[in-house]
């Protein structure tokens, strides 16, 4: 089975933590002046355009078949309303363990008229709970390892209930923006390059995989192809490792949260994942350790522009609405943490920090918590 | 050391005049009692007058210079400190109304621009006994050491201080190796870690001016836990860091001016 994205994380921070030099390595492994270009790594830039292409291929299958899966979701699992598929995309983004496919999949499902726009809306936040797990199950894995708990879950658990904290008021306010029709001018259609690539390119090939395959099947290598994409663009990004990392004072220093927010949208911005983004933290310090006081503003930051990658499914799906959803979603999640940001963040900060203590003090919490998580999705798919 | 004492109004005066006096004691420099009062206000002008010559009582010091000045405090008090040349400048936080709280305390602003250490007495005031010195293993540490050992050269008797240092880290990611950010300040020591051989580095220093010590470490957010310990120690005095300036001041967070907004107990900023 295709290994998804953010699973593939798990081995890249296990990596990154076996081989943890010491402060003094790092000291004496300065590398060399060397000129800029020297570090232009061509192979990088033509995986880069590999993972864009498939992006772009899988997109366009999920379009075509998304519409053959209309009586699956609609009477085999009965997604019908708004809760259904908050729950849907959450529980679909714990399936594959990755969130991006998820919400590129609901914009499939909005294009192809099998949810309406408050259903892909909500199935994008879904989907946007079920990939912030995914930190979380990873550092699960190391309590069942025999790894201290506290340790291995904080920033799994402060990544989760930083979204769930920002995504919730935030869906509120981005409903009300779609129900309202405010956004609705904010449409960016596709230019004339970008159709001509598809249709030339992208379609014919699309094409003949729909004549291969049945169209269910075709959404579902849509699917797979989404997969390979985000983890052939994983492999394009420059490693950090750590005797390069020039950034080893991060951990040592409280940066005002407004630049840890901007520093967390812009690294998302280019990883375009959270989880990713939040890995790329372990090399900042030689040891690992990043601050409280600098973390929460950071996935805050990464939260929003993590929709980068949907934002660019809506725009080749060539429909306006969905951006107009995806634009909805970052504006709604901004301000929600913006005011977050200015208004109560010492607060904030300490309700988070202690909801985390509180879940992994003991076992028992921990279970409470684990079953909550995951019944809450099957519930809202239920409802 | 150059010591200046302010003095901005003429309520509570007692107290900053007491609390500075344990510093004038074995001052070798004059010290100069500076009393900022309101334009125009000819009653207070009379009462500063009272003060300042009950202030040359009170605090034994064989030189002291005096100065009233009128008009903006803040202004008045880092002119003077900066023509002065001072190394020690002792004010008081006025307690703010509600509608104050919304700009930043004066001692702060005094704090922030002044261009020496900056003592600011609030909340419980009495002999200074014990001593909480926040090190937080910044490039200005070293002057923290040095400046808190002069300062408590000039009080009587013998100070007890607590080197703290507040680890706020958590892992990164999930397959960190955390016991460091477990461990007490002995074992992180033991181990040689960055903050181990920061307080036994203040340590050294400290008891190289014959002061008795006890490194300390505490986990969670840096103002949280200096706060508590101010408390939970029942400290006289609470001795940080001064904010960074330059372009630092645009990235960091101003973790002094939270504690001097916070703290129930006078804190001395070292700068």
């Amino acid at each position: 089975m295709q290994k998804s994205r953010e699973a593939n994380l798990a081995s890249k921070i296990t990596f990154q933590t076996q081989y943890l030099p010491t402060a003094v390595e790092v000291q004496e492994t300065q590398p060399a002046q060397v000129s800029w270009w020297k570090h232009i790594r061509v192979e990088k830039i033509g995986l880069f355009i590999i993972s864009l292409f498939l992006f772009t291929l899988a997109i366009t299958l999920m379009k075509d078949g998304a519409r053959s899966l209309s009586p699956l979701l609609q009477n085999t699992f009965s997604i019908n309303n708004v809760a259904n598929c908050l729950g849907f995309g959450w529980f679909f983004a714990y399936f594959i363990m990755s969130g991006s496919p998820v919400a590129a999949a609901s914009l499939t499902f909005f294009d192809a008229g099998v949810i309406d726009k408050m259903g892909a809306f909500a199935m994008i936040t879904g989907s946007r709970f079920g990939a912030s797990f995914i930190v979380l199950f990873i550092g699960f894995l190391y309590v069942l390892k025999g790894r201290d708990r506290s340790t291995s879950l904080s920033m799994g658990l402060l990544s989760l209930l930083v979204t769930f904290s920002t995504y919730l008021p935030g869906f509120i306010l981005g409903a009300i923006f779609l129900q309202s029709g405010w956004l609705d001018s904010m449409q960016l259609r596709s230019g004339a390059l970008l159709s001509s690539i598809i249709d030339f390119a992208i379609a014919p090939l699309a094409g003949f995989i729909g004549t291969l395959l049945p169209n269910w099947l075709v959404f579902c290598a849509g699917l797979g192809i989404t997969l390979l994409s985000f983890s052939l663009f994983d492999k394009c990004l420059p490693q950090m490792a750590l005797q390069e990392s020039h950034l080893g004072r991060m951990s040592r220093l409280v940066f005002r949260p407004s630049v840890m927010f901007l520093l967390g949208a812009l690294v998302t911005m280019v990883s375009m994942s959270v989880s990713l983004s939040l890995s790329l933290l372990v090399p900042f310090s030689a040891r690992g350790f990043v601050r409280r006081e600098n973390v929460i503003p950071y996935i805050m930051g990464a939260n929003i522009t993590t929709f980068i990658d949907t934002l660019l499914a809506a725009v080749l799906l060539r429909n306006a609405s969905a951006f107009t959803i995806i634009f909805a979603g970052i504006l709604s999640i901004a301000i929600i943490s913006i005011l977050i940001l200015i208004t109560f963040h010492r607060k904030y900060r300490t309700l988070i920090l202690g909801s985390v203590d509180w879940i992994t003090a003991n076992n028992r919490n921990l279970a409470i918590f684990m079953v909550v998580i995951f019944a809450l999705p099957l519930i809202l798919i239920l409802v | 050391m150059k010591i200046l004492t302010v003095i901005q109004d003429t309520t509570n005066t007692k107290n900053i005049l007491q609390f500075t006096a344990q510093f004038n004691s074995r001052a070798d420099e004059s010290t100069t009692i500076l009393a900022n009062i309101g334009d125009g206000a000819d009653d207070n002008h009379q009462s500063v007058h009272a003060i300042l010559a009950e202030a040359c009582i009170k605090v034994p010091q064989p030189v002291i210079q005096t100065l009233i000045r009128a008009g903006n405090p803040v202004k008045n008090i880092l002119y003077e400190a900066e023509a002065g040349n001072y190394d020690l400048v002792i004010v008081r936080d006025r307690t703010q109304h509600r509608l104050e709280r919304f700009v930043r305390a004066r001692a702060v602003r005094i704090a922030d621009r002044v261009p020496c250490s900056v003592l600011v007495i609030k909340g419980k005031t009495g002999p200074i006994q014990r001593i909480l010195m926040c090190d937080s293993g910044s490039a200005e540490s070293p002057l923290l050491g040095c400046f808190t050992a002069q300062v408590i050269e000039l009080l009587p008797g013998d100070q007890d201080v607590t080197v703290l240092h507040v680890m706020s880290q958590i892992s990164a990611g999930p397959g960190v190796e955390g016991e460091q950010l477990r461990a007490n300040a002995d074992e992180l020591i033991d181990i040689h870690t960055p903050e181990g051989d920061l307080l036994e580095r203040d340590l050294h220093s400290l008891e190289k001016s014959g002061l008795s010590t006890v490194p300390k470490i505490r986990h969670g957010l840096v103002v949280d836990e200096i706060l508590a310990e101010g408390q939970s120690g029942d400290y006289d005095l609470i001795i940080i860091g001064a904010h960074r300036q330059k372009w630092q001041q645009f990235l960091l967070e101003d973790l002094s001016r939270q504690i001097i907004e916070q703290a129930d107990r006078p804190v001395l900023i070292v700068r």
